[in-house]
């Protein structure tokens, strides 16, 4: 489903370059469920972005679905997100001035889509918010924002649900509590999931977890499949 | 379709953004609707009531009596099925016959059958040839007043008395000229006759004025009148070019004032493109999450667009119904001149004009800043464990820049109407808006290079000016453009004022007095040296002539057609009465710019022409003129060409001939005097009593009738541009707005670190105060060349430095702008620390 070659990426900070990622490799098959850990300032966001085509690497190449995303133009890359990627932000990033279910049907909007309000009413029960439909942001919990964040995210069915941190500004009750969903509906729909986190009992719950140190891979293993039965 | 439905979605937020933004389109709007719908109102009625203003469908005038060729025309026309009516009009002294007051008056003595077209109203109403009857008057009431009289009362004009029997409420031809000498005065045609006006001399202006039956066209009867009329002295004109001096003047009057709302809302558009780019800038989280979810540019740049354009339409109607709502406003500035009534009126075309360029106006101004959209990156989403990534080089979308600027030069154009005026606006316009941004540049500079400031408010104060987002050049280009009409319309007026009053005092006389004759010359010094204590009138011989040929070449109208075309101005100079002196001098204040003026020697006769008007008639020293003095020619050489100073009250001329040339030849006199304001009346008294014929014309009344016409253009475009300084307030109320985060962070902080609420709105007064006196001295500055560029170019008058009007114009933005920024930002100051730090 992904795969990532050589990955390179190198910012600015206060003047200085900084690498972010160096020489990053990786492979994720469809339908696997992978986490990614490691230290804050590990790249592991980064590299999640970069998946995303939400930024362009320094060097190196990212294949998404038999597509190489690090070749497409600003446009194609739009069309690019909006058909395969699903995308969860550690700060929900929610539209402030849309309501939950507006938040919820800007993918079905921008894809076209058919029949956006009953889809949209659909996705926000499955989150448990039907009742909150019609709620601002700043008029829902933390918890409540990353439902909605979760039903838009998950709204086009996309091949690739991506997750950056997605608990990391809840509660542990409320993360856990995301968490669940966030794996019910990527094994409701068996789409590929990739995951950003730094807590390592979240990792566990991974089909795979790779782990990011100063921008390299440092570790990558399997969890056995005893543990899983 | 999304772009549409997120468009509308999306606005919900954006409220606070489009108030500036709407605000600026309605003002813009309105400045143009109003001015558009002053102007179709007056095209429609100057045509609806065209044959009134000429006073039939076709007019015939000239200087003297109409030749007989011309009477046979008209009789043929009468037979035809024509009404025809001789009017005669001229100046002339009015006297209370039993007060001994005097004022100077048009008089009009016309046929019985006049008016052919319009209304003549009089105070009681009956047909004038019977309110005439056994030598009655019938006046405007401003003569009454001035005379101190009544209806029923007696008054003396030249050798006869008058019994004056109605007042004039309304005529329908008296719209000539602007400026009128004096009231109105209507007399038998049997009465001017007997009143000694009509002499030798006497400037009389004779208009036959022909009503057709409905089979004979005018136009084509005004073409078989020229042709057949050899003398281009008499001027044939149909109704559907009539008054074409007075549209010509409201032509440009509403060009102009057209041009100071275009200005309006151009500066409009620095407010639309300013709150676009703070909206934009604001709404960057959401769009890189757009992005994120995969919306492309275009989309994002759609939607936001389709916001756009909604906010300009909603803006520009609104406008538009404003301008209609204000138009009675306009008139009513503007009916002190406008010599007929004008109804209110919405009209169609004007509306959509307006509609359109506010809306065009939105779209160009707003794509700029939004095309900003597509620089905003998707990975902003993104939490970084660093600092993002320094800015790019950021795309400049120059390929949309000439569109834009494509764009607001055909607006400029539609507006003016004229690719020259256009070019000129545009071209003045670009220049004031690159000079307003070099201003806020050095202010900005000046802030960051100025040593430690003294207190704290001006460290501040100085500081906040080169904030990121360069909110100072948007406020002092949008505020400096306001100032530079409004301070431009104020050093223009105190000039012309100025230039009058200058005259007045300078070498100005009190009086003209024409049309004095040979054998009254030596009692009416007499008179004057007596009236005025000691001070001996200036006397000047004129014989009045008509040129009748140049080089040989007799002047007919196919000659004068022939060398000059249709041009009024040439034409003029072929065909006018010209007032023919003799001097051993050069006249005071001349410049011979070509030959040589004549010595003693005897010789021919020889002439000295004015510089102009040599120009217009395409001759040079050397050429011969021949004039034609009561049908009598006279020939001379032209010996030089002089430059003669107009403006300068004192009689000049354009013909002066070499002493002796034209003894001879029947002479008046023409006479100045100077005495004290105190003694003016009793010395017009004193001379009409004594001389009838004579006709005195007090400077100082007009001149004071030229300035209060002055005056009224003035309110009007005053009018106008102070919807530019509205619109320069708002986009600088905008702009303020647009940092208002920043300066409340800024301001909470300060007052954590102990600062008192004063301490900071001191800081804030530094700052605004900085950015009026910026936008106050850049618009002062730009409006000072602007006045001195239309007084030397176009009104012709020289220049003087305005140092008051100009301290006021920076005074008052200064003043101005600390104002609105306080009301833009006070609420600030009322906010508690805490939460917002907690916010950050």
């Amino acid at each position: 489903m992904v795969s990532v070659r050589a990955l390179t990426m190198r910012l600015a900070s206060g003047g200085r370059p900084l690498t972010i990622l160096e020489g990053v490799s990786l492979d994720v098959e469809r339908g696997d469920a992978v986490a990614v850990i490691g230290p804050s300032g590990s790249g592991k966001s980064t590299l999640l972005g970069l998946i995303a085509g939400l930024d362009a690497p320094t060097e190196g190449t990212i294949t998404v679905g038999g597509v190489e995303i690090t070749r497409l133009g600003e446009a194609a890359l739009a069309r690019f997100r909006r058909q395969t990627i699903g995308y969860v932000f550690q700060s929900y990033h929610l539209i402030p001035t849309l309501t939950a279910a507006e938040n919820v049907a800007v993918p079905l909007e921008l894809a076209g889509a058919r029949g956006v309000a009953a889809r949209t009413r659909a996705l926000l029960e499955q989150v448990g918010l039907g009742e909150r439909a019609h709620h601002y942001p700043v008029q829902l919990s933390g918890g409540e924002q990353q439902r909605v964040a979760l039903a838009r995210a998950v709204a086009l069915d996309p091949p690739l649900l991506l997750a950056d941190e997605p608990t990391g500004n809840l509660d542990s009750a409320t993360g856990a509590a995301i968490i669940d969903l966030l794996f019910a509906l990527n094994g409701e729909r068996g789409s590929t999931l990739l995951l950003v986190t730094h807590d390592p009992a979240l990792a566990e719950r991974a089909d795979r977890v790779v782990s990011l140190r100063d921008g390299r891979v440092v570790g990558d293993r399997r969890r056995e499949p005893a543990l899983t039965s | 379709m999304t772009a549409l439905r997120l468009a509308w979605r999306q606005a919900r937020g954006a409220r606070r953004h489009f108030v500036v933004f709407f605000a600026c389109v309605v003002l813009g709007v309105a400045a143009l609707v109003s001015v558009g719908s002053f102007a179709a109102v007056l095209n429609r009625t100057l045509a609806r009531e065209a044959k009134s203003l000429l006073g039939g469908d076709v007019e015939l005038r000239s200087a003297r009596p109409l030749p007989a060729d011309v009477d046979g025309e008209l009789s043929a026309l009468v037979s035809r099925g024509a009404t025809v009516a001789p009017v005669r009009e001229l100046v002339g002294m009015a006297r209370g016959a039993d007060n001994g007051r005097t004022v100077l008056v048009e008089l009009k003595a016309a046929a019985p059958a006049y008016p052919l077209y319009g209304r003549l109203a009089t105070t009681p109403a009956a047909p004038l040839p019977v309110l005439l009857r056994d030598d009655g008057a019938v006046v405007q009431r401003e003569l009454l007043d001035r005379l101190g009289l009544r209806v029923g009362d007696r008054l003396a004009l030249g050798s006869v008395t008058l019994t004056v029997r109605g007042v004039v409420e309304s005529e329908p031809d008296r719209s000539a000229s602007l400026v009128t000498l004096g009231p109105r005065v209507f007399v038998a045609p049997e009465t001017l006759e007997r009143s000694g006006l009509v002499q030798f001399g006497s400037r009389v202006r004779y208009r036959t004025l022909v009503k057709l039956p409905p089979e004979l066209a005018a136009r084509e009867l005004r073409e078989n009148l020229a042709r057949r009329i050899s003398d281009p002295g008499v001027r044939v004109s149909s109704f559907d070019e009539a008054q074409p001096g007075l549209r010509r003047f409201f032509t440009q009057l509403t060009m102009y004032l057209g041009l100071v709302g275009l200005a309006s809302l151009l500066v409009g558009g620095i407010g639309v493109a300013s709150s676009v780019s703070a909206f934009v800038r604001r709404q960057q989280p959401t769009i890189a999450i757009l992005k994120a979810l995969g919306a492309s540019s275009r989309t994002i740049l759609t939607m936001f667009l389709v916001q756009t354009q909604v906010i300009g339409v909603a803006g520009s109607l609104v406008g538009a119904a404003l301008g209609v709502a204000l138009q009675p406003l306009l008139m009513a500035a503007l009916a002190g001149f406008v010599p007929f009534t004008l109804e209110p009126r919405i009209d169609a075309v004007t509306v959509l004009r307006g509609v359109a360029m506010g809306t065009l106006t939105t779209l160009l101004c707003a794509l700029w800043p939004l095309l900003d959209v597509r620089e905003v990156r998707a990975s902003l989403v993104l939490r970084r464990e660093v600092d993002d990534a320094p800015p790019l080089a950021r795309r400049r979308p120059w390929a949309a820049a000439a569109p834009l600027v494509a764009g607001l030069a055909a607006l400029s154009l539609w507006q003016a109407g004229s690719l020259k005026v256009g070019g000129i606006f545009l071209g003045a316009s670009v220049a004031a808006v690159v000079a307003l941004w070099l201003v806020a540049r050095g202010l900005v500079v000046l802030a960051r290079r100025l040593p430690g400031a003294p207190s704290p408010a001006w460290r501040h104060g100085l500081g906040a000016l080169r904030r990121p987002g360069g909110h100072s050049a948007r406020v002092v280009v949008a505020l400096g453009a306001g100032v530079m009409l409004l301070v431009a319309v104020a050093l223009l007026e105190e000039n012309l004022d100025a230039q009058i009053d200058h005259e007045r005092r300078r070498e100005a006389p009190s009086f003209f007095f024409i049309d004095i004759q040979p054998d009254q010359r030596d009692t009416f010094a007499r008179l004057v040296r007596e009236a005025t204590g000691g001070t001996a009138p200036a006397l000047t011989p004129v014989v009045r002539s008509r040129l009748a040929a140049i080089d040989g070449e007799p002047v007919t109208r196919a000659m004068v057609q022939a060398r000059g075309g249709e041009a009024r101005e040439t034409t003029f100079y072929y065909t006018r009465e010209y007032v023919l002196t003799w001097a051993a001098e050069p006249p005071v204040g001349n410049v011979i710019t070509r030959g040589r003026w004549w010595d003693g020697t005897p010789g021919p006769p020889r002439v000295s022409v004015e510089d102009v008007m040599a120009r217009q008639l395409g001759i040079d020293v050397g050429s011969r003129l021949t004039f034609d003095v009561q049908g009598v020619p006279i020939e001379a050489e032209v010996a030089s060409l002089r430059k003669v100073d107009w403006q300068s009250l004192t009689t000049n001329f354009f013909v002066v001939f070499s002493p002796g040339a034209l003894d001879g030849a029947p002479t008046t006199f023409v006479g100045t005097a100077r005495t004290p304001a105190a003694t003016e009346a009793a010395l017009q008294s004193a001379v009409v009593s004594a001389f009838p014929n004579v006709t005195a014309i007090p400077v100082r009344d007009v001149l004071e009738r030229v300035g209060l016409v002055l005056a009224d253009i003035a309110v009007a475009i005053r009018v106008i541009a102070l919807f530019t300084v509205a619109t320069g307030l708002v986009v600088m109320a905008g702009a303020l707005a647009s940092t208002r985060y920043q300066r409340l962070y800024e301001s909470v902080v300060l007052r954590t670190l102990g600062a008192t609420r004063g301490a900071v709105a001191r800081a804030f007064a530094v700052e605004y105060g900085c950015l009026g006196a910026a936008a106050g001295v850049g618009g002062t500055a730009l409006a000072a060349v602007l006045a001195w560029v239309v007084l030397t170019f176009v009104l012709e008058t020289p220049w003087r430095f305005e140092p008051l009007a100009m301290l006021a114009g920076v005074g008052l933005t200064v003043a101005l702008s600390v104002a609105i920024g306080f009301l833009a930002t006070f609420r600030l100051l009322g906010e508690k620390p805490l939460p917002v730090l907690r916010r950050e």
